[in-house]
């Protein structure tokens, strides 16, 4: 058995400790608001008035999207960098600054959210304290301008991380002049240069647009434009949430299943894919919005069906290693070396079963994609019962059942009660059926998402079964995941207080089948898969982001900055007057 | 036991979740189940499982 990571690195140990504390009170809180929303959606339990939901709903959304997810993948990344390059980042000032701007940055979004619960919020910088504005940010909501700033300090704490990991990559490969770069550090590399080049994009939307709007500097803003520029980053954001659970696939998931990873060259192919292809598709979130036009929907299509190879090279790789592990555990046969996999083990199956939700969510984000059937799901609850298929399972049960493995090594402690932890992964899998069929179906015959009141007074036709079927279906997989969300985070706690124990893990990886000196090393060549992927970028954005600042200004019709000008050329001779007057 | 227990909650899970999708299958080819019929059905199947997998395995069969 290896080293201990803790034992190896106490101060990353800790950082990374941290960085899961606040991902696991944001899934906690979280929580708490879906099981509201899955019993007020469906009038079984109503605790908040009606609009008071959307404090609910953007609450739900940010806590879970942007602060569970990525406080997880920071602390997942710092485990893999340093573990795969065997060292510890070159200024620890820098990591504890990028976490202290993430904390900072969550903290303050978090007050405006929750301060819509207040019956009377207070005013602060000129508009009311609160942010029901969901976590897309769609002008023309408006939120309290600190919602905004405290995403951009902790977009910019994300950016400094991604330094920080870039940096120790500099440094480890001085004095390993001739290695290739290791698979773990590379999915990190690769993830974060995609992460960069698409989170310009929302951070152009806020400071030029948003938050000078939200200030009352600029009078309105072109709502077409921040949309646009939101989604130009929104797909991308959506693989920022999925790749730190392609990693836990990639490299950890082999090894629980007893084997090892069948191919690293196709697992470098795959985040080279993801870094090329997941901005030039965003426009695909927009297939209904007006103002593009069609023929750049079509594009983004095309480019969202490519997007299909990298998750099907991964689930045959991910399959394939599994394959081997059971067959090196003695598991024989077409289909019984499923048998011998370690389905006792709650990190393995609840990774496994987070793969099987995958799949299932897949083909229905297929479905999304398509310009034509889209029509069909858009804006129905049938999307979140995808995003909850895929961030909601695939990522989010990956990323509990990582830590199952992860936390023992980070802690020095035993994982608490492995059954309990069994039964939480498939109390997941059971409560993410019962409510994704509910919204699926729901979503097909045109129940709204996004709504405290998705039947008002009317009768939905639902094709199989009834309405209230449906709801009850929904409460009941909403109880569940909460349930099991309740227990993991029970685990968890009683696992950080676990002293004087022993942990049965074994952190070391095993080495691929196929091993790095098996990929070209072009792979390795960041720089050109940079340019390349902003090259596709602006062919994908140039022509429709001109279209739309054109057509609706880039402040909004009629508010260009040619008045702003001519005021200011009016206001001198104005100025040399008064001069005057004051000498004379 | 005949069955580990993990495995065993695996396949009542498995059992629940195609009974489940079954339903909304089944509709397509214009067969309707009810829920409380397929809910009766999945409860009868994990009750067999359940019995099965927790017999003793050197036990003597006591059904004919
Ligand atoms: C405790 C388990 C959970 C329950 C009961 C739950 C319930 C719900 C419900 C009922 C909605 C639909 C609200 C509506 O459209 O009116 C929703 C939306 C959503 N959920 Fe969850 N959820 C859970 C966990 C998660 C997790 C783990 C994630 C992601 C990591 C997630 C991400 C989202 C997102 C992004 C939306 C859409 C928000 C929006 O439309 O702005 N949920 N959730
Ligand atoms: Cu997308």
């Amino acid at each position: 058995m290896s080293e201990l990571f803790v034992e190896k690195y106490p101060e990353q140990a800790r950082l990374i400790r941290l960085a899961f504390t606040a991902s696991f009170i944001a899934l906690g809180v979280g929580a708490v608001f879906g099981l509201l929303q899955a019993l007020h959606r469906t009038d079984i339990l109503r605790i908040v008035e009606s609009p008071t939901y959307y404090t609910l709903l953007t609450g739900h959304g940010v806590f879970l999207v942007v602060t569970f997810t990525i406080f997880f993948l920071v602390g997942l990344y710092q485990w893999a960098v340093t573990d795969s390059l065997d060292r510890g980042p070159v200024d620890p000032r820098v990591t504890w600054t990028w976490y202290g701007l993430m904390s900072a940055g969550t903290i303050i979004t978090a007050v405006t959210i929750l301060a819509g619960f207040l019956g009377d919020p207070p005013e602060v910088l000129g508009s009311e304290l609160s942010a029901d504005v969901l976590f897309t940010f769609y002008a023309p909501l408006q939120a309290n301008p600190l919602f905004y700033v405290g995403l951009v300090v902790f977009v910019v704490g994300t950016w400094l991380a991604g330094a920080d990991w870039f940096r120790t990559w500099l440094a480890w490969s001085r004095d390993n002049p001739d290695e290739r770069i290791p698979l773990p550090t590379f999915m990190v590399l690769t993830t974060m240069i995609m992460w960069y080049i698409s989170s310009i994009g929302v951070a152009i939307a806020i400071l030029a647009f948003i938050l000078p709007w939200s200030l009352a500097l600029t009078e309105s803003l072109n709502p077409t434009l921040t949309r646009t520029l939101f989604w130009y980053f929104g797909h991308a954001f959506v693989y920022f949430w999925l790749l730190p659970a392609y990693l836990l696939w990639y490299i950890v998931l082999p090894k629980l299943s007893g084997g090892r990873l069948f191919s690293d060259p196709l697992a470098r192919v795959v985040f080279i894919l993801f870094v090329l292809l997941s901005t030039p598709v965003g426009i695909h979130h927009q297939y209904l919005d007006p103002g593009i036009s069609e023929g750049f929907k079509f594009i983004a299509m095309t480019n969202t069906m490519f997007l299909l190879l990298p998750s099907l090279l991964t689930a045959f790789t991910v399959v394939a290693s599994m394959e081997h592990g059971a067959r090196q555990r003695g598991g024989e046969g077409t289909f019984n070396w499923l048998r011998a996999l370690p389905w006792r083990d709650p990190a393995f199956t609840g990774m496994a079963l987070a793969g099987i939700v995958f799949a299932f969510g897949g083909f229905t984000g297929i479905v999304n994609a398509g310009m034509n059937i889209n029509y069909l799901v858009h804006n129905s609850v049938w999307i979140p019962g995808h995003i909850h298929t895929q961030v909601g399972t695939a990522v989010a049960l990956t990323l509990m059942a990582g830590s199952y493995w992860l936390v023992p090594q980070l802690t020095g402690n035993r994982l608490v009660n492995r059954q309990a932890g069994l039964v939480q992964v498939v109390l997941w899998f059971l409560g993410i059926v019962f409510m994704t069929n509910s919204m699926y179906r729901a979503g097909l015959f045109g129940v709204p998402r996004r709504t405290a009141e998705p039947e008002y007074s009317f009768e939905y036709d639902i094709g199989v079964g009834s309405m209230a079927e449906l709801n009850v279906q929904l409460a009941l997989g909403g109880t569940l995941l909460f349930v099991s969300a309740m227990l993991f985070l029970g685990i968890m706690l009683l696992t950080a207080f676990n002293d004087d124990t022993e942990p049965l893990v074994d952190g070391t990886i095993p080495p691929a089948l196929s091993g790095p000196e098996d990929s070209p090393p072009v792979l390795d060549n960041l720089r050109l898969w940079i340019a390349i992927a902003l090259v596709l970028v602006v062919i994908a954005y140039i022509i429709p982001l001109a279209s739309i600042v054109d057509r609706g200004g880039l402040f909004g019709p009629d508010i260009g900055p040619f008045p702003v000008f001519v005021q200011i050329t009016d206001a001198i001779p104005t100025v040399f007057y008064s001069l005057g007057a004051l000498i004379a | 036991m005949r069955i580990s227990p993990p495995r065993l909650l695996l396949i009542v899970a498995f059992v629940l979740v195609v009974f489940l999708e079954a339903r909304t299958v089944l509709a397509f080819f214009g067969v309707a189940v009810s829920p409380l019929e397929s809910a009766i059905a999945a409860v009868a199947v994990i009750a067999v499982l359940v019995y099965w997998g927790t017999r003793p395995v050197d036990e003597e069969p006591t059904e004919e």
